[in-house]
Order: C-alpha cells, then structure tokens, then sequence
C-alpha cells in the first residue's frame, strides 16, 4: 500500500504522507521553533504595546534606590553630601546610582520606560520635551505627601506648570533659573604671557576682537573656541548673543510670535562672521564638539571658550591642572557699551521620582535634602550649574572665578515667562511640535565651515516654519485642550525684573 | 511486493537515485517525535541560535514595520496609528533625501575603494619576493580591530586644519592654506568615506589572499612557461579566476559600507549643515535627538533603509550562486 500512497503524492513532496501518517519535516520543527521563540520573544516585551507596569501590582521596595543622572562633576557631592549621610541615617535603604551622559541617558530612559524599569530617581537629560508631557504620559508620581517642601527656602520658586501640577508637588528646583551657557572663560596665564591685565574686561564685541587679536599676537596662541560640531550649541550661543544685542529671546512676549530673524540675531551673525573672518576663532573649532574645546582650552591652545558655569567644575575633575594654571571670566559682551538683559526661562525640575520607584518615600526625603541650605553650599562647591539658592556661593569655599561668574549671573540674567506655567495645556503644544531643521545653530555651522550663507533668508524660513508647525500642532491639540496663541503672549512682561508667580496669576 | 514508480523516485532522492536499482522500495520517513527522539540534541544546539535570531533579528524587523505605521513620540507608551503617514512625510523630507543621497554616495565611492585597493595590497602581499609580509598584513590588519568610534575621534584630529594632514599638504604645496577636511560641506562625507576604507582595507585585503591561494601555482607557472609577463599573467589567468570572489568580497564590502554610523558620528556628527549625514544619522538623530522622540517616523525611515539593504541581501545570495556555478564550471 505505501506504492499507492507514493504514487499520490506531488512528485515535488515525495515524503508528504496523508492522514494520521502525515509528517512534519526538519524545516517545519526549524520554522515552527522559530515562530515560538519570536512568540515567546514578542510575549515578553512590551515595546510599542502598553506598559508591562499596568497590568502588574505596585511596585514593593527591596531596598534598593535606583538612581540615574549625568551630572559627572557633581559624583563626588552626591555621594558624600547626600547618598552616605542619607543610608547611615536609613539603613534599610541602599542607593544605587548611574551616571551616563545626556544623550545616553534621554535614550536609556525612554527604553527603561516601556519596558517598566525606569530608575526611582532620574533627570531628564536627553528628553528635551516638556517634564508635563512626560506626567501626562504616566512617568512620575508626585513627592509632596512623603516630604514638607513647601516650607523650605526654595518654596518660592515652585511653579504650577514646572514643579506642580493639578495642585500635587512633583519636583523642585535644584538649580538657579539665573544663568547662561555662554560665559567667557580666559586664560589668565595667556592673558597674562601678552602683557594683557586680567582685569581689564571687554564690554563689547568690539573690544572682545580687540583683546583677542592682542593676546593672539602676544601669546603666540589661537584666539576663541567656538566648537562647531554640536548644532545645539551654536544655537544658544546664536540666542543669548542676539539678548545681547536687545533680543527677548526667541519669541517676543508682547506678541507671542518668533523673532529669529529680526536684527540682533542678523547682528550676532555679522559678529560671529567677523571673528571668523579675522582669523580669530581657533581654526579647528568646527570640528570640535564643547566638550572636546573644553580639554584643547585646557591644553593651553586658545585663550577664550564661552561656555556654562559648569566649565569650571568640569576642570577641577578631569583637568584641575588648567585651573591652577589661571582661570578667569567676563560678563558677555553686547554690541554696546550699555549691558543688555539675558533672560532664561524660570528653573525646571532636575529630579524626578518615576511612576515605576520602589523607594518613592526615600526618593522624596532625597530631593528633599537637596532643597536645604547644606546641601545647596554642597552644591556651590562642586561648581556645576549654580545652585537654586544663590546667596549660598558667597559663603561656600569656591574658586574667584565662579563666584564671579555667579555674581555677573546675578547681574546680567532676568526670568523670563513661561508659556508652559502660564497656561495648562502648552505641554501638549510642544510635545505636537516637530523639530525644524535647519536652525540658526545649522546655518552658523554651516557659516563656520566656511559656506557662503544666506543667514537672513535661512532665518526667515526658519522663523516661517516655525510658526507655521506650531499653528499646526495648536489646532492639532485644540480638540483635547483650550489652547490658542494667547498662550505665548505675556502683555504685563517687564523686561526689567524677574516674571513671577503672581504675575502668572495677575495675566 | 510493489514497485516505486523510477521517474518519482529520481525526484525524490535527486540524481543519484538513477543508480539505484527500481527494486528498493522506499522508507517513510520517521515521524516528528521518532526524529526527536533520535535527534534530540541537534534541535537543543539549534534552540539558543533560533531564540537569539528570533528575539534580536525577526522581532526587531518586524517591530519596526509596525512602528513605521504609529505616531509615536518616544516619551509615550504607546503609539497611535497613522498608516502611512510617516512615509509620506518621509517623501517629503529634503533631509531625509539628502541622507539618503549620502549613504548612496558613500556606497558607490567606499566599496569600489575598499576592493580594489585590498586587491592590489593583496596581491603585492602574496608575491614570494615581498618581504616583511607578515608584518606588513598585521599592520594592515590593525585598524580593523580598532573601535570605529575611536578611529572617529583620532580622525577628528589629524584632518582638522591644525593636524598633521593638513600641515603636509600645504608644506607639500598641494594646499595654499590649511583646510578642515571633516569641518568642511564639501569634503567632509568624502574624509569620512576614506577613514572608513582606511579602517576596513585589512579585512578585505585578507580575503583577497584567501581567494588568491586557491588559484595552483602549476596554472601560472604554465602561463609563465607560455611566455606571459606578470601582467597578462593577471589579466588572463589570476583576474578571471578571482571573479567569483569579487562578487561575493564586494557585496558582502557593500553591506558594510551602510553600517558606517559609530565612524561618522564621532567624525563629523553627520555635518557641518548636513553634508556628511548618513541615513543611520538621520534615523538616529529623529530617534533620539530632537527635542520630541519621533520612533514612529524614524522607523519608517529605518524601513525605507532595511528595504534597501534586504535588495542588496537578495543580489548577494544571487551573485553567492553565480560565483558557485561559475566555480563548479571551472571545475
């Protein structure tokens, strides 16, 4: 019989049998591994699908905190002044921290999220959008019912719309609002080695060419780092040179509308273009990324570097050689003799406690803790950004140089509003928006390699695009949100103090 | 007893069943659980294998194809479902058009590089008079196992305007001043291209000399004998022998030519103003680095893109059968 059932077959499946003795052959068992394992796979992960975290109980403490942030310099202060003295006080509570950089950190994050193992404790490094999307998409729980923040002294910079929301406290400042990214540092030993007194301060972008030229030619060195390679640092130090110049910033709040192209951005690009220009930007500048400009400054091969008040904390850990060496820092110069205002935005929450903590009690007294006048002078020494409490640098023992960058901070920089405190629902406007490229910070880099560049009609279509995807992105959201232009319109701004919550309230 | 039919047993058991004699009557052949049983510890050396390429390759493939279709910024959860928005956005996308323009460049420029110059090297290298040739292929080597990011950040170095390259030129006389090669719209995604063949030439050039050692010295010599130079020695004898392994060293050197991110992020970070951003770039850059995730949109571009290596996938396993019937022909 086994003939007949041969003969039946198709000649192309010789071994294929019929009924009950039908077999399965190799690439069926390979297939059919295969298919579970990608079952089993699929089952397992939750990428694109919900939260594993929904359809599991709460979360139950080990003991262990999880906590991720990339503050390298500040490794040491939070393992002294914060971890240690925390564990001996709770013993029962091991904390375990990561350091990673931003970029790594943003998408270490974003994985951990959706696959519910996200940290008790994270910055938001690397996730530029709002902290009120991020809420709104379930990633924190909010700290107040674990800890007394409103009675601390930093209780007046808790914002609705930045650290609260729907009236429940979810971080807290830890660092000042008052600050920029774009203070120039300088040599001293060069300044000095060109006969140029270190006291002697460029007011002006005229006098900073002056100076750069003459510590050029006395130092036998390169003039100013402006490293060419990260577009986001182009692009602030094209906004806060254009403040300089009489901007608001990037939005003008009487209007609400984006002013990228008005004239102090065309003249902060005829400034940068002059230094160019004149040889006085240090000639690989466009390859470099800040942090690469930071070690070649270091190294002693250009006089200048604009950059964060972190720069000196940085140094004092990877290059504390170059601090000894001679360190000092300017206010930003404007075109005029008259200093301008640089605004920033009101200080965000650094710390958040995740949706996913284990330890969501020890994680509030933590943040806690750092919203105290110890740990703020802890903070100070560090030398990062400056600390929420400003006042606490003048007490803390910290090099001349950044107590001098933080008092020219406290010159120099107002509040300024913010849309996403000033009306609930601006979160969703920002999480709509796409990013528009090319920027002002892509079109100097492109001026920086050398490319003949249209920076008035780059700026406009830039300053078009973006107006038009945030109206798109306003009658995107309108269906879930009261929200219209009004929400970037701050009539009662004066530009010559800091905007606060009772101006919020008084709109 | 019963007879096979010939002309179905010649199919079932190939061309060597013409041989055997039309009285053996075929076996069934065992069941799943006989085979199993039998073979058991195959199937459990092959299970590790089926799970990682399962859970590392056919999900992440398939994930991604259903990413292309939701609009998903990277803070959410979950995605909403837009069909195929992305990719008409992605159509319209000069970025995304120019990053793909890159990737074909750097394709159409590196690999041709990267084969012809690990063949010369090799054949210099097989040669009896070369001396020093195993130092030499070590050298060669080197940069192969060197991290792609490293070499990034030491290329940054020597061809920015202040680095060794860009001295030499101008003491050379071939530059008027000095130039940033990785800094600069118009050299930048070609500096990248030569690093990247610089990296790589080891490795080619090590299977030029695998290929080269099964052609039999008595076919030269006999050449030789015949009065043919080094020259038509190559042409005529060495060359035609070496297409099959042309085929194969340039897809697989083609495939490697679209994996180039780690060297031209460190490098050039895909700019200045774009000139140097490979598709990895842009897929990473819409991932990661905007200031709202979008996974959705970088995975159909991430789709668009795996299109476009799964066609060079398949003219691999084709050109792989050309260069083994070519071979067997030979034969």
């Amino acid at each position: 019989m086994a003939s007949q059932r041969t003969t039946t077959a198709h000649p192309s499946a010789p071994h294929a049998l019929s009924g009950s003795q039908r077999t399965i052959g190799r690439r069926q068992v390979l297939g059919a591994s295969g298919a579970g394992a990608v079952a089993l796979a699929l089952a397992a992960c939750t990428g694109g699908g919900q939260s594993a975290r929904e359809a599991s109980e709460a979360p139950v403490g080990d003991g262990t905190l999880q906590w991720w942030d990339q503050f390298r310099p500040l490794t040491g202060t939070f393992e002294d002044e914060l971890f240690d003295p925390f564990m001996s006080e709770n013993s029962e509570i091991t904390i375990e921290r990561q350091q990673l950089d931003a970029q790594d950190l943003g998408q270490a994050l974003q994985i951990a999220r959706r696959s519910s193992q996200l940290p008790d404790v994270h910055s938001l490094a690397g996730l530029d959008s709002s902290p009120a999307a991020l809420l709104s998409n379930g990633w924190f729980q909010p700290i107040g019912e674990f800890a007394d923040f409103e009675s601390t002294e930093i209780a007046d910079q808790l914002l609705d719309g930045i650290h609260r929301f729907d009236g429940e406290l979810y971080s807290v400042p830890m660092f000042s609002g008052r600050w920029h990214e774009n203070v120039p540092w300088y040599n001293t030993a060069l300044m000095e080695a060109a006969g140029i007194d270190p006291a002697e301060e460029p007011a002006t972008w005229d006098e900073l060419r002056d100076i750069t030229r003459r510590v050029m030619d006395g130092a036998d060195t390169e003039g100013i780092f402006v490293p060419g390679q990260d577009p986001a640092y182009l692009n602030q130090l094209v906004t806060r040179l254009a403040q300089t110049a009489g901007a608001p910033g990037t939005i003008d709040w009487t209007s609400g509308e984006y002013i990228q192209d008005t004239q102090p951005f065309l003249d902060t690009f005829e400034f940068l273009k002059s230094l160019l220009d004149d040889g006085l930007l240090h000639s690989a500048s466009p390859s470099m990324g800040p942090r690469d400009a930071r070690a070649r400054w270091a190294a002693g091969e250009a006089a200048i570097y604009p950059w964060g008040a972190w720069f000196i904390g940085g140094l004092m850990v990877d290059e504390p050689e170059a601090v000894e060496r001679g360190i000092s820092c300017w206010h930003l110069p404007g075109p005029e003799n008259e200093r301008n205002t640089i605004y920033s935005g009101p200080p965000g929450g650094v710390f958040w406690v995740s949706a996913d903590a284990r330890e969501p009690e020890a994680a509030s007294q933590l943040l806690h803790r750092m919203s105290t006048r110890e740990f703020q002078a802890a903070l100070a020494r560090a030398m990062d950004q400056p600390p929420a409490m400003l006042e606490v640098v003048e007490e803390a023992d910290v090099h001349p140089a950044y107590a001098e960058c933080i008092s020219f901070f406290e010159d120099d920089v107002l509040i300024a509003p913010s849309p996403e405190a000033g009306q609930p629902g601006v979160w969703r406007v920002a999480a709509e928006m796409r990013d528009i490229r090319p920027h002002a910070g892509d079109l100097l880099q492109s001026m920086l390699a050398g490319e003949d560049v249209d920076v008035k009609g780059g700026l406009t279509h830039f300053r078009d695009a973006v107006s038009q995807e945030r109206d798109r992105a306003i009658e995107s959201v309108q269906k879930d949100a009261e929200i219209d232009l009004g929400a970037w319109v701050f009539e009662n701004w004066d530009p010559t103090r800091d905007y606060e919550q009772s101006d919020y309230d008084a709109r | 007893m019963t007879h096979a039919d010939p002309g179905l047993l010649r199919s079932a058991t190939g061309a060597k069943s013409e041989a055997v004699s039309p009285d053996v009557t075929p076996r069934a052949a065992p069941g799943l659980l006989a085979r199993l049983r039998r073979d058991w510890w195959i199937y459990l050396f092959l299970l590790p294998t089926i799970v990682g390429y399962g859970a590392y390759t056919v999900y992440p493939l398939v994930a991604s194809w259903w990413y292309a279709l939701l609009d998903w910024p990277g803070f959410a959860a979950t995605g909403t479902f837009i069909g195929l928005d992305n990719f008409e956005r992605l159509m319209a996308d000069g970025l995304f058009w120019n990053s793909f323009g890159n990737s074909l460049i750097f394709l159409i420029c590196a690999v041709p590089l990267r084969v012809g110059i690990a063949l010369f090297l090799a054949i210099l290298l097989n040669r009896r008079k070369t001396p020093f040739k195993g130092f030499l292929r070590t050298l060669f080597f080197l940069p192969v196992v060197t991290t792609g990011a490293i070499i990034g950040v030491v290329f940054t170095l020597l061809l920015d305007s202040s680095g060794p390259v860009s001295i030499a030129l101008v003491t050379a006389g071939l530059l008027d001043s000095p130039a940033n090669f990785v800094a600069n719209t118009g050299t930048s995604l070609y500096a990248g291209i030569a690093v990247w063949v610089w990296k790589w030439l080891g490795i080619t050039m090590i299977y030029w000399l695998a290929a080269l050692q099964t052609i039999p010295d008595d076919v030269r010599e006999a050449a030789m004998i015949d009065g043919a130079g080094p020259g038509r020695e190559f042409r005529h004898i060495t060359l035609p022998l070496l297409i099959p392994f042309l085929v194969i060293i340039t897809l697989i050197d083609t495939v490697g030519a679209l994996n180039v991110f780690d060297l031209m992020y460190t490098l050039t970070g895909g700019g200045p103003s774009f000139s140097s951003e490979v598709i990895e770039i842009f897929i990473y850059r819409t991932a990661f680095g905007a200031t709202v995730p979008q996974l959705g949109y970088a995975s159909a571009a991430a789709v668009l893109f795996g299109l476009l290596t799964m066609g060079l996938a398949v003219g691999q396993a084709v050109g792989v059968r050309w260069a083994r019937r070519a071979t067997g022909a030979m034969k």
